[in-house]
């Protein structure tokens, strides 16, 4: 429930306050959001399997996000980011689908 | 949404799946999370290590999302994840309003996009001031030609006012002289008006007025009587006043000369007088006449 909550709090907070973040990081935003949607489908699919475990929950949240921007820094200096970020944003959305579908599952055995 | 997810089902379990299996499907999910992500994999090692490994198994997975949500715990675990989503969301909320205002669609850009946009505005840029020079350069030539024909019109009017003294037919004004010749026993003819005039010509007579008529180049003399000559087919009767426009000391010098236009009246019985003026003013006209078979060769 606080956890949801904290998502319904940010969002507001974002719509409302509009922080401006660093240009720096402006490319990975994007990619960071996805990463971390899919961290959050694989927490909520934990939980429904009665497997969640915060700690491992805040590790995937962090390393995914930190893993996608690399992978996007790799790419922009490489010079194909953005292929590579197509790339992540299908794989992270496929895994994302597999989540869900199991969440699915879980919630309408079906 | 339903059908994004039949569409992806296929990727997230084999085929063969049947619904309504509670124990098999878990099993099988939690393989599958073995097998797509190591992450997931983690999760499983530490609920099997953790405190909800025996629960698992009896709840169903809704009864769990129920009691995870209500009624609300406030542990670290809890504040933990609710600090990450707080950032998702923030972040999530961000990006969705930065990309929906307008003026940045620039600003989720990669730098090779940005690099081809910066091109393309670079080649409109000098598309547009290739287009501009011409512009000016065509606005050049225009103002160039206007201003040529302005020049023209104006020589073409100092022209007519050039050919319009000549011809008589506008007036004239100048330094020059008077003279008059006062004859009151008759004996200036015609033929001595005609000396006169050439000899005025001679000493370079611009425009030339005999009492009221212009004496242009068709002008011509006639002998009219005693005291009385026809000019240009206008009887004109003495005295005659010429009027003469022209450096006046040479035409003076010109009448003046030994055997000249003021001797020979003299010997006439006749007084010629030479007046030099700073300014005389040639006011009779001949009316414009157009040429009725001698065209302009020019063209």
């Amino acid at each position: 429930m606080i956890a949801v909550l904290g998502l319904v709090v940010g969002v507001i907070v974002g719509l409302v306050v509009q922080p401006g973040i660093p240009t720096a990081l402006v490319p990975y935003l994007p990619i960071a959001i996805v990463a971390a949607l899919d961290a959050v489908f694989g927490g909520i699919r934990a939980m429904l399997d009665g497997i969640f475990d915060d700690k491992v929950f805040v590790v995937s949240f962090l390393s995914n996000v930190v893993v996608a921007g690399l992978i996007v820094f790799l790419g922009d200096q490489l010079g194909v980011g953005s292929q590579l970020s197509t790339g992540v944003v299908v794989v992270l959305g496929i895994r994302i689908f597999s989540n869900a579908a199991a969440i699915r599952r879980h919630l309408f055995r079906a | 949404m339903s059908k994004d997810e039949d569409r992806a089902e296929p990727v997230a379990e084999p085929p063969a799946s049947e619904p309504g299996t509670p124990p098999g499907g878990v099993a099988r999910d939690s393989a599958a999370a073995d097998a797509a992500a190591p992450g997931d994999a983690r999760d499983a090692d530490a609920a099997e290590a953790g405190v909800d490994g025996t629960a698992a198994e009896s709840l169903s997975g809704r009864q769990r999302l129920l009691a995870a949500i209500w009624p609300p715990r406030l542990n670290r675990a809890q504040l933990l994840v609710a600090v990450l989503l707080f950032s998702l969301g923030l972040g999530l909320a961000i990006q969705v309003r930065s990309t929906s205002t307008s003026d940045s669609q620039l600003r989720g850009a990669r730098q090779e996009d940005l690099v081809r946009i910066l091109d393309e505005v670079d080649a409109r840029q000098q598309r547009l001031q290739s287009e501009r020079q011409q512009l000016q350069q065509s606005l050049t030539t225009l103002q160039n030609s206007s201003q040529q024909a302005k020049e023209a019109q104006i020589q073409t009017l100092t022209k007519e006012q050039q050919l319009g003294v000549l011809a008589g037919t506008v007036g004239a004004t100048g330094p020059g002289i008077e003279l008059t010749i006062t004859d009151p026993a008759g004996k200036v003819q015609a033929d001595m008006l005609l000396n006169t005039l050439e000899e005025l010509r001679a000493a370079g007579a611009e425009a030339v007025q005999i009492n009221d008529v212009r004496v242009v180049a068709n002008t011509w003399f006639a002998d009219a009587g005693t005291g009385m000559v026809t000019v240009g087919g206008t009887q004109v009767s003495q005295p005659y006043r010429f009027t003469v426009i022209g450096n006046s000391h040479d035409l003076d010098t010109a009448l003046n000369i030994p055997g000249g236009v003021v001797q020979t009246v003299d010997k006439d019985q006749a007084t010629a007088t030479v007046t030099e003026k700073s300014s005389v003013a040639v006011t009779a006209l001949i009316p414009l006449t157009s040429t009725d078979y001698a065209h302009s060769a020019q063209p």
